[in-house]
């Protein structure tokens, strides 16, 4: 059976482009236009996946949030108007699994969809990751670039471990230093973006030209592990 | 208090000068007449006169006339003044002393004068130059403050007006060193602009003396001076020095307070004049894809299935090309205005100039796909200390201006190196360069290099710049001695600890 996807979204032409590419791709479509009717059907219908817009007419979308938040565990990508870094960063730290800020593609949307609907089916497993040229075996703490074992610190190597576990999913600075460092340094931003640098020095073939350990600016970090199509 | 630690710091000197002359008279007694032993004793007396109080001298000549008689008027060791003649001594002695005392005493009170005022025309001289630097009014006051209580080794604050009345909230220290009780004396001062307070009306028993602060037009504000420790100037020099620091805070804080309404109204006028011709600008660059979009859409809407494919996924592109183009001009107009109007908030953190450069052409990737980018930033390079998105806006715009100004395929450079406390970024291009007389206007608003070929908004460079000014940089802009254009500008650079 198709997932099931519900949008909670007040722009009428916005729902109307989600839902002519949705209803292509096979996907089983709810719809809702403010926060209330969004709430109540998240909590009758079960949806696999939230697209939940940030700026909904009769309630704060972080509170939507949290509400949904209550009760599942269902991924959810915000819909954020740009200008609305803070609530992004604030939405990611609450739970939500990802964000577009719009105008956004269709198909950067779908690609995240078909992520984030991945992640919360797979577990993944301790084993051997490869993406591009890089090969981590989570089993024996090797990680490989071309073939060649390169050495990582053990924070590093930490820090990638965290990346892999959310392939795929924008993590924030805080939530990157409360797993890799712990919850007393979530304040120390400079330590990590260090981290990040030198990781991509050891991991990637361009540093200043990333493929895989992208930054979202002002956001976090985010490891893409698939090539895009 | 003073005083009387002065007599007691001087007695000694009179005691010793004139043992000291007893001693010398005493060895010269068997060879000089009295009359001429009295000579050493009178040098003493002068050397005393010249250094010590008044009351000193007095006592030395005294005393000196006592040791004369005792030491060198025969019979030795009595007081048998019989003779008249030494009674004129004493007089004569008792004269110099005095008539010397008086005059090093005039000289010496000059100098301290003279020494006063110098030290006064500095302290107003640094509270004019402190001022002078500040454009805020409560800094204003808050400089003029510090040095006045420095000066006056006094614990000074200033109350700002607020309104018609004078408000203790509105003051220059968070600590408030007087009495809120004393808030309707404050507010006397203000309306009447009169002193009130401690020294001038003892009657109120108030912990402060309170200076009104007069502008040319009307009272600014209130000083309160609560003394502490010892002041630096006597009495009258320091009520010179309260008046003159008033008077010049006054007019200064007045002076401040016109040219920010001035630079109000300015600002308010240039800000109607860049509405309009951003208006003008704008609407041309917001119409234009407005139209393809309108026209592409409506076209297929009416034609439908007689398009052929090809040409129906041509205009479905053009769409889509360019209402991106108008997202951009969207988003670099809503940039400018948050600059313009001061809403931008730098979030200033560490980054390594690797990741912000990446940024931008990860953003870029499809404009770069033909071009080749090097860039060349060395491991040792300290972080930016800046706002990552904002400047991760300014490369994407320097690339972007690169590639609309440089022929296709040309590469591009970035490169950085660690400068005295800041990272100096270069962006070079091989392309034609800038004409003549380009430069000056590259970073204004709505300035496009070249008439025809300019797509953009004419606001990337402004942009750029505004950025990079925010960070306390700058920005230049000139041709390379072989080819190409180069941008070249300063960031803050920060060192962190390197984590293990």
């Amino acid at each position: 059976m198709k997932p099931t996807i519900l949008v909670i979204e007040d722009d009428p032409q916005i729902r109307r482009f989600l839902r002519a590419t949705l209803i292509a791709e096979d996907y089983r479509l709810l719809e809702a236009t403010t926060a209330e009717e969004g709430l109540r059907e998240a909590a009758a219908r079960l949806p696999d996946l939230i697209l939940l817009d940030l700026g909904l007419p009769d309630k704060d979308g972080l509170d939507v949030l949290r509400t949904i938040r209550e009760f599942s565990k269902s991924p959810i990508i915000i819909l954020s108007a740009r200008g609305q870094e803070r609530d992004k960063i604030s939405a990611l730290d609450l739970g939500a699994d990802d964000y577009v800020a719009k105008p956004f593609a269709i198909g950067e949307l779908m690609a995240r969809v078909r992520a984030a609907l991945r992640r919360s089916t797979v577990l993944p497993a301790d084993q051997s990751q490869t993406f591009g040229n890089i090969e981590v075996d989570l089993a024996k703490r090797i990680v490989k670039v071309a073939g060649e074992e390169v050495h990582l610190t053990p924070n590093e190597y930490r820090l990638l471990q965290v990346l892999l576990k959310n392939a795929g999913k924008v993590l924030t600075q805080r939530q990157l230093l409360n797993e890799v460092w712990g919850p007393n340094h979530t304040e120390q931003a400079q330590y990590l973006r260090v981290y990040v640098a030198q990781l991509r020095r050891k991991l990637e073939a361009d540093p200043a030209r990333p493929r895989h350990l992208l930054t979202e600016p002002g956001v976090g970090y985010r490891l893409i592990t698939e090539t895009p199509e | 208090m003073s005083l009387v630690g002065a007599r007691w710091k001087t007695w000694p000197s009179g005691v010793a000068a004139i043992a000291a002359a007893t001693a010398v008279a005493l060895i010269l007694r068997p060879y000089l007449a009295p009359v001429n032993l009295a000579m050493i004793y009178l040098l003493a007396v002068v050397a005393v006169a010249a250094r010590a109080d008044r009351i000193t001298a007095a006592i030395t000549a005294f005393a000196s006339v006592a040791a004369f008689d005792l030491f060198c008027v025969p019979p030795y060791g009595t007081f048998a003044v019989t003779d008249s003649e030494y009674l004129l001594t004493f007089v004569a002695m008792l004269a110099v002393a005095l008539v010397i005392n008086r005059q090093t005493d005039r000289i010496r009170r000059q100098r301290t004068e003279t020494a006063d005022r110098e030290a006064r025309a500095q302290t107003l001289y640094r509270l004019s130059e402190a001022l002078a630097n500040e454009t805020r009014v409560f800094e204003v006051a808050r400089a003029a403050a510090a040095l006045a209580s420095e000066a006056l080794g006094a614990q000074v604050v200033i109350f700002l007006r607020d309104g018609a009345s004078i408000s203790f909230d509105r003051r220059t220290s968070d600590h408030l060193p007087v009495p809120r009780s004393e808030m309707t004396i404050a507010e006397w001062v203000f309306q009447h602009g009169r002193k009130a307070g401690l020294g001038v009306d003892d009657l109120l028993k108030a912990t402060a003396l309170y200076v009104p602060l007069r502008g040319t037009r009307a009272a600014v504000g209130v000083m309160a001076v609560v003394p502490q420790g010892t002041p630096l100037f006597d009495k009258g020099e320091r009520e010179v020095l309260i008046d003159l620091m008033a008077n010049h805070t006054a007019l200064a804080i007045e002076r401040t307070a016109s040219q920010n309404t001035a630079e109000r109204s300015r600002i308010q006028m240039e800000t109607e004049q860049m509405r309009s011709s951003l208006l003008s600008a704008v609407s041309h660059d917001l119409l234009t894809p407005l139209a393809s979009i309108t026209g592409a859409a409506s076209t297929i809407r009416r034609q439908g299935e007689k398009i052929p494919p090809a040409t129906r996924d041509e205009l479905l592109q053009s769409i889509s090309d360019e209402a991106d183009r108008l997202s951009r001009l969207v988003r670099n107009l809503l940039d400018m205005t948050r600059f313009e109007t001061g809403e931008v908030e730098l979030r200033r953190e560490a980054y390594p100039l690797e990741e912000i450069v990446g940024l931008a052409l990860r953003r870029l990737d499809a404009l770069l796909k033909d071009r080749k980018i090097t860039v060349k930033l060395p491991d040792s390079l300290p972080l930016v200390n800046g706002d990552e998105v904002l400047l991760g806006q300014v490369f994407v715009n320097l690339l972007e201006n690169a590639v609309k100004y440089t022929p296709p395929a040309t590469p591009i450079e970035i490169t950085a190196r660690e400068t005295d406390s800041t990272i100096e970024v270069t962006v070079r291009d091989h392309g034609p360069g800038f004409a003549p007389g380009q430069q000056e206007h590259l970073f204004e608003k709505f300035y496009r290099g070249r008439a025809g070929n300019a797509t953009g908004t004419g606001l990337g460079l402004a942009i750029s710049k505004a950025v990079i000014e925010a960070h306390g940089g700058t920005i230049e802009a000139f041709n390379h001695p072989d080819t190409g254009a180069v941008f070249r500008f300063h960031l803050p650079a920060i060192r962190v600890g390197q984590p293990a």
